[in-house]
């Protein structure tokens, strides 16, 4: 049974990853096109020059390290408070946002951005992005935290209620804790969405925030070019080494 | 008790307000309106943008999106356990097994599709392997098809059910299934009647979040299935788009809204629980 | 560099941009490619005046994003089709043309175009047309729209994914304008189009350049830039404008209405009609400039490409697209619906 699972789990990791491996091959190839010419690092250097390349790659980290740490504060709360006690006034309209085609949501909150900033005197800007994107992925943190919490077993709270912790302690050093590899989950799927949103993004995004979709989006559409794989194998590359020294440092 | 659960919710509540709420209020405006020559919307006030939704045609793009949602997210449901379960059981690594996951997705859609192209056109890589091995004599076409649409998308969407199931299969604690080993369950008793009602919540949630999203997928769809084929999203973006109607967007999208809620409800009300 | 680095990250740390307030800024929204990173830095050096330049994918997408005249954009590049409606809808601000000296390099065609014959709101800057990329190893070679409802690409041919230039060919065919509103005409083209569907592969825009080029796919209706990119690359490949007819489209460069930096808008608009410049952009983009002068400077290679640059003869063929009005454009999404449905 165990040696099934590990199986299916290593192929289905080779699913996901198959196409990772061919950007990257194609990002070393010397060819402008889908067909090999032979190794070359131009693509590289072609990339890390562009100078407007790196700011929007920069512009996404803020933007989805912001709207993460945002959204899934709000959403952390939210699954809590919903657990407590369910209430359609939340789960029906953050279902609704998931059931909202992007390019549906991009057009309305262009729409209300517009209409509000007219009187505000304001303009479209990285605030203006992250807040479209704390809106469309809180409802994935509220959903796969509150998938952690309805496994969570309330007696543990109560048991805390009883030995005289306030509301406040039996969250914060009960569940909270409890809650955690349930708030990661949806920390990395939050991030993850964000940092690859394009078509609501292009919508709100004003003259300052232009970010790396978007600028991949338009090298790629109209010609591919291996610049392109090669800025999304030094971000993969990036975030793994990211995410491997976090976990050393966090078993130390 | 009171206290503490409004103060959790008052912060979602603001965002849902003026992040939801509002630009569906203008959204609502739109689809009564009258569409604009270029894009946008103009007076007067009018239901024909909702009038035009019982089309016969329309209905047909919102049927063929419910099933290419549905078994899409069967499969993923499907690929998506053995996987969360994977990492649920994987101890000090099970991080960075998650993480693992969602690397791929850390690159633009937009270049993952174009690998995907790459990978299933007749030139590409899986019909070069198969000729080069003699399995088959002329390559498959695996591109701008159904199977190439609903491979996106399980793809795309896959992460989206393994977080939420691992979150809940996490918590599980191993010795349940060895008590029920030891009891003399089968491993495939043990899966069906212990690991996965266990894990219900978690199903459900993942699930919801591949097929909901799914009924409205644009790129992917567009993309892999060559534009053959028309499904919800792509009609609701022509219309914001190249179609230039405003209105008829923002009465189809408000519409396949309210038959997700109604979906929804049903659902709540046969489990008898409330959503999601 | 580094200290661009800083002041942007101070740029996000406070309020955004506030860092560069005091710095010349021109703000434009262009197509991808048009313009790249180079000739920017060239102009802020010669100018002092900084530009942010974002890219969209249609024309639409555009509009939407400055129609409420709030949007901080300053220049933005409409097809030509769009200036018109665009000028109606009092999003354009009128060009001054003494201050666009090197206006009078245009090409002749583009001196007093159909859409704006004064030059008043808009400058032409680059143009291309719809035809027929193909495989040269298989005879014989198209030449008009007809040979794509031919069994010969069965399976291994593909069209725009773009109800205008779909349509368009299909009324290319019967002999209509490819701007027609007549509802038999439209209904016409669509039985056709419908007709070709089955041999069809896909519908597909620029993706399919790497296809042609690897083999996958033998004839395309295809943008003349896209086309010429993938000759460049596969010396087998040849290029048709149809003896049907065929479509032409021209990006213009026009200044916004709520645009408060006029002045600096017109300075980079003349910067990217010089002559040496404007060259430069279209060599890079592989794409046909409106500028004779440029043109001239371009090597007798580079100027003569027949997909680029066809001959007057082919170009008599040519129809430039028009404004589409209301009614015109629901009938023609909802026939693009059913034959995509079909």
């Amino acid at each position: 049974m165990n040696r099934l699972l590990t199986l299916t789990a290593v192929s289905l990791y080779a699913f996901l990853h198959l196409p990772l491996l061919v950007l990257c091959a194609f990002s070393l190839n010397r060819s402008r096109f889908t067909v090999w010419e032979g190794f070359s690092l131009d693509w590289y250097r072609a990339a890390l020059g562009d100078g407007q390349l790196m700011e929007a790659a920069l512009n996404s980290v803020v933007v989805a390290v912001g709207a993460t740490l945002i959204s899934t504060a709000i959403g952390t709360l939210c699954a809590y408070g919903l657990w407590k006690r369910e209430s359609r006034a939340f789960t029906l309209p953050l279902s609704l946002t998931l059931a909202t085609p992007e390019i549906v949501t991009g057009v309305s909150l262009l729409a209300f951005f517009q209409w509000a900033f007219r009187y505000l005197h304001m303009q479209l800007g990285m605030h203006t992005v992250v807040l479209a994107h704390v809106s469309f992925s809180i409802a994935f943190v509220v959903m796969v935290v509150l998938a952690r919490l309805r496994t969570f077993d309330r007696s543990l709270e109560e048991a805390a209620l009883d030995l005289g912790a306030t509301e406040w302690q039996a969250f914060g050093r009960v569940t909270l804790p409890n809650l955690m590899p349930g708030v990661i989950a949806a920390a990395l799927l939050a991030f993850t969405i964000s940092f690859d949103d394009y078509v609501i993004t292009s919508m709100v995004a004003g003259v300052d925030s232009e970010t790396l979709p978007m600028a991949l989006y338009a090298m790629a559409r109209r010609g591919a070019n291996p610049a392109v794989n090669a800025v999304s194998t030094v971000m993969v590359v990036g975030l793994g080494a990211l995410i491997l020294v976090s976990e050393r440092l966090r078993k130390r | 008790m009171r206290g503490l659960r409004e103060l959790c919710l008052a912060p979602a509540a603001a965002v849902l307000a003026a992040l939801f709420a509002a630009p569906m209020g203008i959204l609502a405006a739109y689809s009564l309106m009258t569409r604009g020559a270029y894009g946008g919307v103009a007076t007067p006030f009018t239901l024909e943008g909702w009038r035009r939704m019982a089309d016969a045609l329309y209905v047909a793009v919102l049927i063929k999106s419910f099933v290419v949602a549905g078994i899409s997210t069967a499969l993923c449901v499907l690929l998506g356990f053995p996987l969360a379960l994977f990492i649920a059981r994987a101890g000090a690594r099970k991080n960075l097994y998650l993480a693992l996951v969602m690397l791929p997705f850390w690159t633009s859609f937009l270049i993952r599709t174009y690998a995907w192209m790459f990978l299933l056109r007749d030139t590409g890589l899986v019909n070069t392997v198969l000729l080069g091995l003699g399995l088959i004599h002329e390559p498959l076409p695996l591109l701008y098809n159904w199977g190439a649409v609903i491979l996106g998308l399980v793809y795309g969407y896959l992460p989206f059910v393994v977080l939420p199931l691992y979150a809940s299969l996490e918590r599980q604690d191993p010795a349940l299934e060895e008590t029920a080993a030891d009891l003399g369950a089968r491993p495939v008793e043990t899966l069906f009647r212990v690991t996965i009602p266990l894990c219900a919540p978690g199903l459900r949630a993942g699930a919801m979040l591949v097929f909901i999203p799914c009924l409205g997928a644009y790129l992917t769809p567009d993309l892999l299935g060559g534009g053959k084929t028309i499904l919800m999203g792509t009609l609701i973006q022509n219309q914001f788009s190249s179609a230039r109607d405003w209105p008829f967007g923002s009465a189809l999208s408000l519409g396949l809204m309210a038959l997700v809620t109604a979906l929804l409800w049903m659902q709540a009300r046969r489990k008898g629980e409330t959503l999601p | 560099m580094t200290r661009r680095r800083i002041l942007f990250l101070m740029g996000v740390a406070g309020p955004a941009g506030c860092s560069r307030r005091n710095r010349l800024r021109l703000n434009v929204l262009n197509w991808p490619t048009y313009i790249d990173g180079g000739a920017l830095a060239r102009f802020e050096a010669e100018t002092g005046i900084g530009v942010r330049q974002a890219t969209y994918e249609s024309n639409e997408e555009m509009l939407a994003r400055v129609m409420t005249g709030n949007s901080g954009w300053d220049v933005v590049f409409p097809s030509n089709y769009f200036i018109p409606p665009m000028r109606e809808m009092g999003l354009l601000a009128r060009l001054d043309r003494s201050r666009l000296r090197n206006l009078s390099y245009l090409d002749e065609r583009f001196q007093a175009p159909g859409w704006d014959g004064g030059l008043e709101w808009c400058a032409p800057f680059v143009w291309g047309g719809a035809g027929i990329l193909f495989d040269g190893r298989v005879r014989p070679a198209p030449t008009g729209w007809r040979d794509l409802w031919d069994g010969r690409y069965r399976g291994r041919m593909t069209m725009l994914d773009d109800s205008g230039e779909v349509l368009g060919a299909a009324l290319k065919i019967l002999g209509h304008s490819l701007n027609s509103t007549s509802e038999s005409e439209l209904r016409g083209a669509y039985e056709l189009a419908l007709r070709q569907k089955p041999l069809l592969r896909a519908y597909l825009n620029a993706e399919v350049r790497d296809q042609v080029v690897a083999g996958d796919v033998l004839a395309a209706q295809s943008w003349a830039t896209t086309a010429q990119q993938a000759m460049d690359a596969a010396p087998h490949l040849g290029f048709a404008y149809p003896r049907e007819g065929f479509s032409l489209y021209a990006d213009c460069a026009a200044v916004l209405r709520e645009s408060r930096r006029g002045e600096l808008a017109h300075r980079f608009i003349d910067y990217i009609l010089r002559p040496e410049i404007a060259a430069g952009l279209v060599e890079k983009a592989r794409t046909a400039t409106a500028n004779a002068g440029a043109r001239a400077l371009l090597g007798a290679k580079a100027a003569g490409l027949p997909a680029l640059y066809p001959d007057a003869e082919t170009l008599e063929r040519g129809e430039w697209f028009a404004p589409m009005p209301a009614g015109a454009q629901r009938l023609r999404d909802r026939l693009w619906t059913e034959l995509k449905s079909a």
